[in-house]
């Protein structure tokens, strides 16, 4: 489990330009926050999807920090058995419990100093909320089977990928401890959000394989396109992925569109419309998922025959009537065609 | 996510007033305030008086087409922060790269399905949301960078 404790060397040339790139609005404004708060202990709460760069921003708090020289100690909550992680955040005295075969200092001993990165804290069970809530509190530590505590000064970064506010409302996450964390919130936007970075970021990433690697690694203008066009669900850390995975790939000088997965080029557009291979454990609704199914198909055709919906009816084998029907129904807002128009 | 407090203002630029009726009438559905243009210099006009959020704009139109739109809106500072998702029946590579090139938000080619545009939408209404949220709280942090 120690190695959960990984703790990060502190690069004290780290700026956050670096660390969070874009010229989206969000993203602008999240630099400046980044900035403002480091001078602070403020505890933070950050909440992204995943992938969008939670442990990034929570390393350039710290990084940014007066704290910087100390420990930054990420822990990650779902990582570790819920029975062993009050121990492993606070540690514990000999025979504290079976197997506890000395005193162990705790991860917010470690970070003391220093940051303590708590990410995923959804999943910490209730028990250990409400401890973690009085560590905020009082900043006093009380190791597993101790009846003494001791002060440590270590400050709080939480992340969650999920719906904390959800989760308060369903009474999996304490609601006094939500906004005890929520001192300052930090919201990531999903790259598809800001999809006006990517050339950006692909080029950063592109950047950095050069400088690694000594090659004058480009991307073609037609490949750069697709991988705007593609709605990147893993977030800027699957396109970091890709760009690397391209570079591996490409035995020339220039990444191709040739070079990129097929759902890449041609499926990206219609990654929304998902049928499951399994029914998943709260049912599913055949009507909707029909429906979606079709406007799939109808749109497909209507492209295919550059809009000219009788053709497309044939080419799905239904009467021009019907197909016109399910038109409607499906919602698909075709090309107009002779200057007209259909919805 | 949070979530604005009003209805979201969406512009629609085409010079084919069906579709500006079917777009409008559909938007208006989904929950958002629907603004007309049928020309790009009707969009650069309107816009001179107030403010949308979004701007669903058409591609090939006479006169000013939507490049000639986008980078004249992305010119202005008063503008340019305005997400602008370009729906076109032209879905060739060039005109994708152009609209990357200038910094559109996204490009839909028709036909689109009407909800995956509303997810379209959605997506960059999101992006302006996180943006609001991190300007609150930097807000919280001092005067002087705080501007609402």
């Amino acid at each position: 489990m120690a190695s959960e404790a990984k703790i990060a060397e502190t690069d004290f040339s780290f700026s956050v330009d670096r660390a969070l790139i874009g010229h989206h609005p969000a993203i602008v404004k999240l630099r400046q926050l980044i900035d403002r708060v480091a001078q602070t202990d403020a505890t933070v709460l950050i909440t992204g999807e995943s992938g969008t760069g939670k442990e990034v921003v929570a390393h350039s708090i710290h990084a940014l920090s007066p704290r910087r020289s100390r420990p930054f100690v990420p822990v990650n909550c779902a990582a570790i058995p819920h029975d062993l992680l009050e121990s492993e955040m606070f540690g514990h005295e000999r025979g504290a419990f079976t197997g506890a075969s000395g005193n162990r200092q705790g991860l917010f001993s470690m970070a003391n100093g220093g940051t303590i990165f708590l990410d995923e804290i959804g999943e910490m069970p209730l028990a250990l909320q409400a401890k973690l809530l009085r560590v905020l509190e009082d900043g006093v530590i009380r190791p597993v089977g101790s009846d003494r505590g001791y002060q440590v000064n270590a400050r709080v970064i939480a992340a969650s990928n999920n719906d904390l506010a959800a989760a308060v409302k369903k009474g999996t996450f304490r609601e006094d401890l939500f906004y005890r964390l929520q001192v300052v919130p930090i919201i990531l936007p999903a790259l598809r959000e800001r999809r006006s970075d990517i050339p950006l970021l692909v080029e950063h990433f592109l950047e950095r394989i050069r400088a690694r690697s000594g090659r004058t690694l480009t991307i073609s203008r037609d490949a750069m396109v697709h991988l705007w066009s593609y709605d990147w669900p893993g977030n800027v850390r699957e396109l970091e992925n890709m760009v690397e995975r391209l570079a591996i790939m490409c035995e020339g000088d220039t990444i191709d569109t040739s070079a990129l997965p097929p759902n890449l080029v041609s499926g990206g557009r219609m990654a929304e419309v998902q049928v499951p291979d399994k029914i998943p454990e709260g049912g599913l609704n055949l009507n909707t998922l029909v429906r979606e199914l079709e406007g799939r198909l109808i749109n497909e055709a209507l492209k295919q025959t550059g809009g000219n919906k009788q053709a497309a009816a044939r080419l799905l084998g239904l009467k021009r009537t019907t197909f016109a029907a399910k038109l409607r129904r499906c919602g698909v807002i075709a090309p107009s065609v002779n200057g007209r128009e259909t919805g | 996510m949070p979530k604005p407090n009003r209805a979201a203002q969406i512009m629609v630029v085409d010079d084919d007033p069906d579709t500006v009726t079917i777009l409008s009438r559909y938007l208006a559905r989904e929950g958002f305030v629907p603004v007309e243009a049928g020309s790009g210099q009707d969009c650069l006009k309107a816009l001179q008086a107030s403010r949308v959020d979004l701007i669903l704009l058409d591609l090939m139109m006479p006169e000013m087409d939507g490049f000639q739109v986008v980078r004249a809106l992305k010119n202005n500072p008063d503008t340019a922060e305005i997400p602008v998702i370009m729906i076109t029946a032209r879905d060739d590579i060039d005109a994708r790269a152009e609209g990357m090139r200038l910094g559109v938000s996204d490009f839909l080619a028709k036909p689109v399905l009407r909800k995956q545009l509303v997810n379209r939408i959605h997506a960059q209404l999101e992006g302006l949301a996180t943006a609001r949220a991190a300007e609150d709280a930097l807000g919280r942090f001092g005067p002087e960078t705080h501007k609402k």
